[in-house]
């Protein structure tokens, strides 16, 4: 190659090379001059960024910023358009409800609403004055009957339409509320389809909030990007593309806080990137950490894991209806002896989760304490095997979700130790397992054999759980005595119940339970059902799960809540 | 020289392709398992609820009602509104919000790809079988071979987890309120408009991993491309200068041969866009970019079919509009293509 | 190369057996000499050895099942355990012999449905000409209008999950043919102008005949050149649909499948040897293909070389 050719080639080559050398060497020392907060920093010193540093230190009078990552984006902010909790999460910061819950707990105390009481069917409500909406707007009753009749009532001009309401519509309100009454702008008497006990509960969950009735008619179906709120913070920016919202403070909120100006919901997928973004100072707090990520932000040094006993179960429930050996409890009871539920909670729930004995968690009224949970007996299960006459086992389809869900953060390896297990008294699973949406549409459907699922209360009363979940809901001429089971196909049939079972005695109780309002007699009720339910075993009790926060040491004044969550007006920064 | 019925002819023969797309992709998703009356209304629901949302998205209509609608809207540009990830908002506003994001990540990595690739292509062509073309090549081979969910995640281990240069994810910080910026949804474009310089360095931080990755897959298929067709142009005009003259002046052989044998990496650099898509996918998913790659994952998983509809064909029409663009250039270019 | 080498004519190819063609080709001669070509063979022979011991040697089941409790969680590469242990406590380094197994496997069946039916399509198109060409070409215009990775992410998601790996493989079989489809179309076309084959169908030989015979000898090179580099390209797909869940069942010991549980359970955390030692299997097989396409491309006679991608 001659000289001049070479020169070509080299001046090429460093024209190239110059431009990338410049390139890195800007990002290089720009770097220099800033805190490396955004990467990790094991020997504890991140999260405090220099002035101007990214790890947004803004408490020198600046801007006080709340970062809460979290797993998904929530595409729409009105809570009557979605029953997605990454919904909620966002709403509950704008909107209020006429009754709240404690923070961290899960007693009832007042919202809009300074007094509230329930007598027989009528619900009696006093409404809280001197509060306005985003807008300026004077809160009053005809708020909330606006706000309902959007939700429920095609007569009305402003019904928001079939295609937009979501499913809490009437499982909240339309099925128990008969009329609503406005004294004035601040008495309401709310009449009842029924006596319901959780109904003021219900008037407690997300999506019985309060929009603004200008608001309702300026914007219609627009209030899933625009809100217009009573809560502590405002709506400052929905990004869809980068999948942000941005809140600001409202300083004429009428409770409590916020003491920080703006707050911010960032959407992280995975739940390492998300744990390490805690622990290198991008983010605040964070939530929907599995059992791995909780172990990352445990080691982390400017930040804390934060446990609280969620008010959720996770369970495998038996198709009572569609497998014959099912339908003998004493086989039923086998499979619980024979599950080795404590290894599961230890080893593949890493701690994070305490093992189930009955369908309600401990801290909803009417947990039955002396019950507990089926302990690990393989002899046992192979004696009532054989009480049942099937000592030489059989075998069964297992359906399982692929994708990790809060009550079960390993499916697909629980599906295997339960498979194991089983297999140890002869009883042959196979593994059938399938993503959430095609999951929850076949095992509606009653097609499954067994399958898992869980549950997370809307409103920590035990109604949610003991007669959502294993009530079938029929009419009594679909019932028989000689069998307490019924098959999906029926009439009417209450699909949320995954396992067919339609047990008389059960479904007393807990009707009972559903109209009675003495808190004590609610509390035997539902105690005696729970004994009954454990002794049936439609479900195999696997766990009730913790929730787990990631909370960075900068942040003060947050609770945990296991429901209504996060209250964020009451954080504060230092 | 190009004609204008060569064009036409072309365009013309897009429609029935374009047809077909459309046709797969409706196909595709009636096929899928899942009901997503079912989804969206979420398991509060009672049968009778989801016989309503049913109704409501015409889902219960006969499936020739449902193609012809499919259609109809699709030639509009419309897909409807999101079941589930974006809940009534329009299709077409998330892929308008979510395209910059992508398109940023692939410019910036193709910058990268051609600024690397085209001077090793070069070099590797001159200096035909010698080691240093020997390890050109394999180290180009060795770029197309790595899969970029082995080196992205690596890249962050190393980069911004040990040594703390760069951040773990994302496209800029959250303090920053990039939304009230937002022009042309390109961060660095945007904070330099608005002379926000935090703001830029931060989004080029977060860029330069992701941006890194994909740029080593685009300079080995470039420089292999630049290699190649400089090779062939070198022997053909050597050939043909050295007989003529004898000798022949290297340095214009060169010049000469450089400009002809940027003519097919021209095209290789329109037609990486297809990969680029399938390596954007990948690269947003491991570095938690929502761009519309990860978008079109996720929407796969909880079955948001007008996401799904609307991303595959979008993506299709771009694809083959690049494809056509290509075609156009490179015969414009080519001087022995006879029209 | 030398440009002296001399080509015979088609004339003569066509006489002497298809194996007797292969071997005396310059294609063969000049891929041996190729150093780089060998490197790649000797990377794909070692691969297979590895992925047959792992087939026949090692047990599936022990491999698959979660070994908590017996073995240390999550354990950095040692003596014991040479590629340490994943959070499943299982030992990595037979799991990633036997993804060898399932790379090839599946590498394999998706190249070898994608080139038959390729192929099939493309002497179709070409032979039976007109509508027949039109239909054809027109379908694989329209699958070509997807970039891969998207149409296979789409198509995988009608497959119940029950297929697993299946799902990929059927899906890519759709995404790759195409590509054959048009090569040999190319290449049948230019040797159907051949008069010799017209005179052929004037005696009138039956169909068959004519396609094997005349038309598919020469576009072997092709073929063959288009299959090595779609191997690796196979591999890498297949892994990335897993990466991303659309592809093998939890537990099974498939390397993209590992990547994924590593990068998202275990680098952050430190444990980088999850999804380490899967990935450089990947890299590694992939450029083990990837060197000998090259080097094929290499050899191949420039006219032809054009009509591969």
């Amino acid at each position: 190659m001659s000289p001049e050719t070479e020169e070509t080639s080299r001046r090429n080559v460093l024209t190239a090379a110059g431009t990338a050398a410049v390139s890195v060497s800007l990002a290089g020392c720009l770097n220099s001059s800033e805190d490396p907060s955004d990467g990790s920093d094991s020997d504890g010193n991140s999260g405090e960024g220099s002035d101007g540093g990214e790890s947004g230190d803004g408490s020198s009078g600046e801007t006080q910023l709340l970062r809460y990552g979290r797993g998904s984006h929530s595409g729409t902010i009105d809570f009557q358009n979605s029953t997605s909790g990454e919904v909620a999460k966002v709403t509950v910061q704008m909107y209020d409800t006429l009754i709240n819950f404690e923070p961290g707990a899960s007693t009832l105390t007042e919202g809009l609403a300074t007094d509230y009481s329930l007598e027989g069917q009528t619900a009696t409500l006093t409404l809280r004055e001197d509060v306005t909406f985003h807008n300026g707007e004077e809160f009053t009753a005809s708020d909330f009957v606006a706000t309902y009749r959007r939700f429920v009532d095609d007569s009305y001009e402003y019904y928001a339409g079939d295609d937009y309401v979501s499913a809490y519509g009437p499982f909240t309100l339309g099925s128990w509320i008969d009329e609503i009454e406005t004294n004035g702008d601040y008495e309401m008497t709310i009449q009842l389809t029924q006596s319901y006990a959780p109904f003021l509960r219900n008037l407690a969950m997300f999506p019985s909030a309060v929009h603004s009735e200008a608001a309702i008619e300026e914007y219609g179906t627009d209030l899933s990007n625009t809100a217009v709120g009573t809560g502590p913070f405002q709506l400052e920016n929905l990004d869809d593309g980068n999948e942000r919202i941005r809140l600001s403070a409202y300083d004429d909120y009428w409770g409590e806080g916020p003491s920080v100006d703006e707050a911010i919901f960032v959407t992280i997928g995975q739940n390492s990137t998300r744990a390490q973004s805690l622990a290198s100072g991008e983010l605040d707090i964070v939530d929907g950490l599995g059992a791995q990520a909780s172990q990352q932000v445990d080691n982390a040094s400017n930040a804390s894991l934060e446990r609280a006993e969620g008010i959720n179960i996770g369970y495998m429930a038996f198709n009572i209806a569609s497998v014959e050996p099912f339908q003998d409890r004493r086989v039923r009871q086998a499979v619980s002896y024979a599950i080795d539920t404590e290894a599961i909670v230890n080893e593949i729930y890493a701690g994070f989760a305490t093992q189930a004995s009955q369908p309600l968690p401990p801290n909803v009224l009417g947990h039955n304490e002396d019950l507990e949970p089926y302990p690990y007996d393989p002899e046992q299960a192979q004696s009532l095997l054989e009480e049942a006459g099937y000592g030489d086992g059989f075998s069964f389809e297992l359906a399982t979700f692929q994708n990790p869900r809060g009550y079960n953060p390993s499916p697909i390896q629980t599906a295997e130790t339960v498979a194991s297990n089983l297999s140890e008294i002869g009883i042959d699973a196979t593994i059938n397992q399938q993503s959430f949406s095609p999951y929850l549409e076949y095992t509606a459907q009653g097609r499954h054999d067994a399958c898992f699922l869980g549950w997370y209360t809307d409103n920590a009363d035990p109604d949610n759980f003991a007669y959502v979940l294993l009530h079938p809901q029929v009419d009594d001429q679909y019932l028989s005595e000689e069998q307490d089971w019924v098959s999906f196909d029926t009439e009417g049939y209450n699909t949320s119940n995954r396992s067919g079972w339609a047990n008389s005695e059960y479904m007393d109780l807990v009707e009972q339970g559903q109209s009675t309002y003495d808190e004590s007699q609610r509390q035997t009720l539902y105690q005696e059902a729970n004994a009954i339910a454990r002794e049936e075993a439609p479900w195999v009790y696997l766990d009730y799960a913790e929730e787990l926060r990631g909370v960075s040491n900068r942040v003060s004044g947050y609770t945990v809540a296991a429901i209504s969550g996060p209250y964020l007006n009451l954080v504060s920064l230092n | 020289m190009i004609s204008g019925r060569f064009v036409l002819k072309r365009l013309l023969l897009l429609v029935p392709v374009l047809l077909g797309v459309a046709s797969l992709v409706f196909s595709i998703l009636h096929l899928s398992p899942g009901d997503p009356a079912l989804t969206i209304a979420g398991n509060r629901a009672s049968e009778e609820f989801v016989r309503q949302i049913e109704e409501s998205l015409g889902l219960n209509d006969p499936i020739w009602v449902q193609y012809v609608d499919f259609l109809v809207n699709a030639a509009q540009f419309q897909f409807g509104e999101s079941f589930i990830l974006f809940r009534d908002a329009s299709v077409t506003s998330i892929l308008i919000d979510k395209l910059p994001i992508t398109i940023e990540l692939a410019v910036y990595g193709q910058l990268i790809g051609i600024s690397l690739g085209i001077p090793l292509g070069i070099i590797s062509a001159v200096k035909q079988n010698t080691l240093t073309d020997h390890t050109t090549r394999v180290g180009a081979l060795a770029g197309i071979s790595i899969p970029i969910f082995w080196s992205g995640p690596l890249l962050i281990l190393l980069f911004a987890q040990i040594l703390g240069w760069f951040p773990t994810s994302g496209r800029i910080s959250a303090i920053y309120n990039v939304e009230a910026i937002r022009l042309t949804g390109l961060l660095t474009i945007d904070t330099l408009l608005y002379g926000e310089w935090e703001m830029f360095i931060s989004a080029v931080k977060h860029l330069a991993l992701p941006a890194t990755v994909i740029g080593i897959y685009s300079m080995a298929l470039i420089s292999r491309m630049m290699r190649s067709s400089m090779l062939e142009v070198i022997r053909q005009d050597y050939m043909r200068t050295a007989r003529a003259k004898g000798q022949g002046s290297k340095i214009t052989v060169l010049k000469h041969g450089f400009r002809n044998a940027m003519i097919p990496v021209i095209t290789v650099i329109g037609i990486q866009f297809g990969s680029l898509l399938g390596g954007a996918v990948l690269t947003e998913t491991v570095f938690a970019i929502q761009g519309i790659g990860g978008l079109l994952v996720e929407a796969i998983r909880v079955g948001d079919y007008p996401i799904v509809q609307g991303t595959v064909l979008t993506f299709a029409f771009l694809f083959t509009l690049v494809n056509l663009g290509v075609d156009i250039t490179y015969s414009i270019l080519d001087p022995r293509i006879d029209q | 190369m030398s440009t002296e080498t001399t080509t015979e004519t088609s004339d003569e190819l066509t006489q002497r057996g298809l194996i007797d063609r292969f071997r005396a080709s310059p294609f063969v001669s000049s891929l041996l000499s190729n150093r780089l070509a060998l490197a790649g063979i000797g990377i794909i022979l070692a691969m297979l050895v590895v992925a047959l011991y792992a087939r026949f040697f090692i047990d599936l089941e022990t491999i698959t099942q979660s070994q908590l409790g017996t073995n240390p969680n999550r354990e950095p590469p040692s003596a014991a355990y040479p590629f340490g242990t994943d959070g499943q406590a299982r030992s990595i380094l037979p799991r990633v012999a036997y993804g060898a197994w399932y790379a090839l496997l599946y590498g394999t069946a998706t190249v070898a449905f994608s080139t038959v039916l390729g192929v099939g399509l493309g002497i179709l198109a070409a032979y039976y000409g007109d509508v027949a060409d039109n239909v054809i070409m027109r379908t694989m215009d329209v699958l070509l209008a997807f970039p891969s990775l998207l149409l296979a992410l789409a198509l995988v998601a009608i497959f119940p999950d029950g297929l697993g790996l299946w799902r990929a493989v059927i899906a890519l079989t759709l995404v790759y043919t195409p590509r054959f489809a048009r090569v040999v179309r190319g290449a049948a076309l230019t040797v159907l102008e051949n008069e010799y084959v017209d005179a052929t169908v004037a005696l009138g030989a039956p169909d068959p005949r004519v396609l094997v015979r005349h038309v598919l000898p020469n576009c072997l090179a092709p073929i063959t050149v288009q299959s090595t580099l779609n191997f690796g390209l196979a591999i890498i797909d297949i892994a990335a649909l897993s990466f991303l869940g659309f592809g093998a069942a939890a537990g099974t010991p498939s390397w993209g499948l590992m990547l994924s549980n590593g990068v998202n359970l275990g680098l952050l955390t430190g444990d980088w040897w999850w999804s380490f030692f899967p990935g450089a299997a990947l890299a590694v097989t992939v450029l083990g293909f990837n060197l000998l396409g090259d080097g094929m491309r290499d050899a191949l006679d420039p006219r032809m070389r054009e009509a591969v991608d």
